[in-house]
Parts: C-alpha cells; sequence; structure tokens
C-alpha cells in the first residue's frame, strides 16, 4: 500500500506517520485474496484523504476499520479453501498425470531416468503455470474489483460464485485422487509381473495397510507424515530382529 | 567439487524458501517445482523429482492457515538432495530431511519471536521517518536471507555428520526397511489428498 499512501498525501506528507500506524497493524489473511482487501482499502483510504472535515474522518476511520476486519476474515476463508485446499493438490495431481503418462512411474522407489529431462520439466511447468495462472488472475482481478465495487456487493467478492468453484474443483480432485490411486495399482502389477508372485503381494499387502492407516489417521486428525515416520519405526524395529 | 555446490545449494534454497512468505509468493517453495530446480546443482534430476513429489505429498495436509508453520518443504529438499548428493541413500536422506523440515519450522517459529521484539523498535522508527520503508523492508529481507541460509547449512553439516557416523553401523536391513517406508509415501500422500477433497458441506 505505501506507494499508494504516498501519491494520497503527497500534499500532506505529514499524516502519513498516522496513515501507516493503522498499516503496521496485525493484518493476517490469505496472499491471494488479500487483493480484495487492498483494493477495498485502496478506496477507503482515498475518502479518508479527500474528505477531510471531522465528522467524515471519523466515520470514514470506522468504515477502514471495518472494511479491514471483515474482509480479511472472509478472504482468508476463501482462499484457504480454494488456493490451499483445492488449487494446490488439483496441480500436484496435474503434474503427477503427466509424469505417468510421460512413463515417469513415480510410485517406484527405485527411479531411473529413461525419458528426456524435457518431460519432467513439461509436468512441474504445468502445474507451476496453472496455479499461478489462476493466483495471478484472481490478484489483479481482486485489486480492481475491491476498488471499484462498494460494500453492499462485498468488494467484488460476490461476482464469483466462489463456493460452486470450490465445490466443483473438490469433486474434480475427488476423481482425479482415486484415479491416480487406480492408476498407481495398474502400473504396480504391470511392473510385478504374473502372479502369484510373493514378493509384490508382501509389497501391495504393505500398500494397502497404509492407505488403510492414512485414512484412519486423518479420522483421527493425525497428520499423515506421522504416518511416514512411525513406518520407518516399525519397519526399523522389524529389521533389527 | 563439493564445497561449492553445497554452499550453491544452500544459497539457492535460502532464496526459494523467501518465496513461502517474505518475498515474490509465487510457489516456487512447493516441493514439486523446489526439489527439479534444486536437483540442477545436484546433478540428478529425477532424484529431485522424486524428493520433490514425495515432500509434496507428504506436506499436503499441513497448510499455513492461521498461525500454523508448516515444516520446510525447500528444506525437506535440500538436505535430501544435498546429503544424497554426498552419498546417502535416498530413503534414508529423505528421512532425514523430512526431519530437518520439522527442525527448520521450529527454528522459524523461534527467529519469528525474536524478530518480533524488533518489529516494535523498527515500526516506531517508520513512524518517525516514512522514508526508511523500503530500507526497513530490504533489511528484514536480508535479516531473513541470513537466518534461514545459516539454518539450512547447518542442517547439512549436520546431517553430513550423522551420515558419516550412523551408515557405517546401519545393517542391510535397516537400509531396507527406509526403503520400505520411502515406497509407502506416494500411496499415504495420495490417500491424504483424497481426504482433503473431500466435501464436508456444499
Amino acid at each position: 500500500m505505501w506507494p499508494w499512501l504516498k501519491y494520497l498525501y503527497k500534499e500532506n506528507p505529514q499524516q502519513l506517520p498516522s496513515v501507516l500506524e493503522r498499516y503496521l497493524e496485525t493484518f493476517n489473511t490469505h496472499p491471494v485474496m488479500a487483493s480484495f482487501c487492498f483494493g477495498a482499502l485502496a478506496k477507503q483510504e482515498e475518502k479518508i484523504a479527500k474528505d477531510r472535515s471531522s465528522d467524515h474522518v471519523q466515520k470514514n476511520l470506522l468504515r477502514w476499520v471495518d472494511t479491514r476486519r471483515s474482509l480479511s476474515i472472509t478472504t482468508a476463508s476463501i482462499g484457504d479453501r480454494l488456493f490451499w485446499g483445492s488449487l494446490k493438490p488439483l496441480t500436484l495431481l496435474l503434474a503427477l498425470f503427466i509424469c505417468l503418462f510421460l512413463h515417469i512411474n513415480f510410485f517406484e522407489p527405485d527411479l531411473a531416468q529413461t525419458e528426456p529431462s524435457a518431460y519432467i520439466w513439461v509436468a512441474l511447468l504445468s502445474a507451476w503455470l496453472v496455479f499461478n495462472s489462476v493466483a495471478l488472475f484472481v490478484k489483479w482481478i481482486g485489486i480492481s474489483l475491491g476498488y471499484r465495487c462498494e460494500e453492499n456487493v462485498c468488494f467484488g467478492l460476490i461476482c464469483f460464485d466462489w463456493n460452486k468453484t470450490i465445490y466443483y474443483a473438490k469433486k474434480i480432485g475427488i476423481l482425479l485422487a482415486l484415479l491416480m490411486l487406480f492408476l498407481g495399482a495398474y502400473f504396480f502389477f504391470k511392473a510385478t509381473g504374473p502372479l502369484p508372485n510373493y514378493h509384490a503381494m508382501a509389497r501391495g499387502t504393505l500398500m494397502v495397510f497404509f492407505i488403510l492407516c492414512s485414512w484412519m489417521a486423518h479420522k483421527l486428525r493425525v497428520a499423515n507424515l506421522y504416518i511416514y515416520l512411525i513406518a520407518v519405526l516399525m519397519f526399523g524395529l522389524v529389521s533389527l530382529f | 567439487m563439493t564445497s561449492p555446490t553445497l554452499l550453491l545449494l544452500c544459497l539457492f534454497a535460502t532464496v526459494l524458501e523467501l518465496d513461502t512468505t517474505y518475498a515474490f509468493q509465487l510457489t516456487f517453495s512447493r516441493g514439486i517445482i523446489a526439489g527439479p530446480l534444486l536437483s540442477l546443482l545436484t546433478g540428478d534430476l529425477i532424484a529431485g523429482l522424486q524428493v520433490g513429489i514425495f515432500t509434496e505429498l507428504l506436506f499436503s495436509d499441513i497448510n499455513p492457515l492461521g498461525g500454523v508453520l508448516p515444516p520446510s518443504a525447500v528444506g525437506c529438499c535440500a538436505v535430501t538432495l544435498a546429503l544424497n548428493f554426498l552419498g546417502t541413500p535416498l530413503p534414508v536422506a529423505f528421512f532425514l530431511g523430512v526431519l530437518a523440515a520439522f527442525a527448520f519450522a521450529y527454528a522459524e517459529r523461534s527467529v519469528r519471536k525474536i524478530r518480533c521484539r524488533w518489529i516494535g523498535n523498527w515500526e516506531k522508527k517508520i513512524m518517525e521517518q516514512p522514508r526508511l520503508i523500503n530500507r526497513t523492508v530490504f533489511l528484514s529481507l536480508l535479516t531473513s536471507f541470513a537466518s534461514t541460509f545459516l539454518l539450512f547449512s547447518l542442517f547439512i553439516i549436520a546431517g553430513t555428520a550423522l551420515c558419516k557416523w550412523l551408515l557405517p553401523h546401519l545393517p542391510e536391513q535397516s537400509l531396507l526397511a527406509f526403503k520400505l517406508a520411502f515406497m509407502a509415501v506416494p500411496w499415504i500422500g495420495i490417500t491424504t489428498l483424497l481426504y482433503s477433497f473431500r466435501l464436508k458441506t456444499k
């Protein structure tokens, strides 16, 4: 906000310290969706800077505080569900699918490079570009809508149906994650050859066990990182005997 | 050849780590991006890809919501790739990388607490002279860069020393144990994604 504040108060720079004080308070929201807050606060600040009559200053300041508080909570809620909860895992799955279709089977622990490096970069670049295209678009449109729209339309937030977008993104995510599990199983059986292969069956049973453990861990609100650490500990202990 | 590569790895990892919060925020710090990027220095792109994918899958259910500080994906990739570059088997290096990611998050929390004490002073200076704001932001970035670089270097040195001491004593079966757990990561991760996509409310 600093360049904007400097521009607004270029004729009254002595007011900048008191203005800055408001902006130095703790502000916690989602980094992408924060653009809506920036746009709306820029508009509010413009009103405060232009309308200097004492009655209006007080009223505008209160509105600025309200806008900041309410918007930061709303945008954080949308941003966390849309970007961290949906788009980030979706773009990860996109990269994983591209890897598999380009014959990079990341399910195998002894992964060897048989395909050209360009294939790997295609997968990564796709994930990176898709996430950032959406994020930069929302950042850009957020500042613009936040500045132009009024409070009655939530500073442009209701121009998009966020809940519907999150709903469909999550539905697609479930389908893709299920498909990825099946593809993993398909590549596993393809690599192990004809059954009965007892080594492969033991490995397969372990994988099913870990899938169930991971599911159970989430039900118990335990992060899956701990499942991995427990697995290392468990196998380590077994290996000692 | 080893020391310059590791130094460059630490520097590059620090730049990528800054992307998490302090600068850019263009998701270069995601495991899947950071892993292959860092492996450009160690020369094993496929290891970078695998570590990147596994890190992101493993950390996929810990998001930076509210005051939560997730384990550092860049830290995990950097430590894993550095140890692997020095000859540690990838599954063992990955385990130490995960521990380093945890330790980094803990250390970062402490660094932030220390910096909180300075913030009041910085704010005071800015209020007196608003022009100092750019210099303060730059200095703040510089201190973050320095502390992150120091932590990454420390973890890599500690990891290397630990591996040097531990690996000759590890029985063959233990290496297999690390490998089996490593093999389970994508399955655990994808199940987590399935769970995190679950619709609680329409």
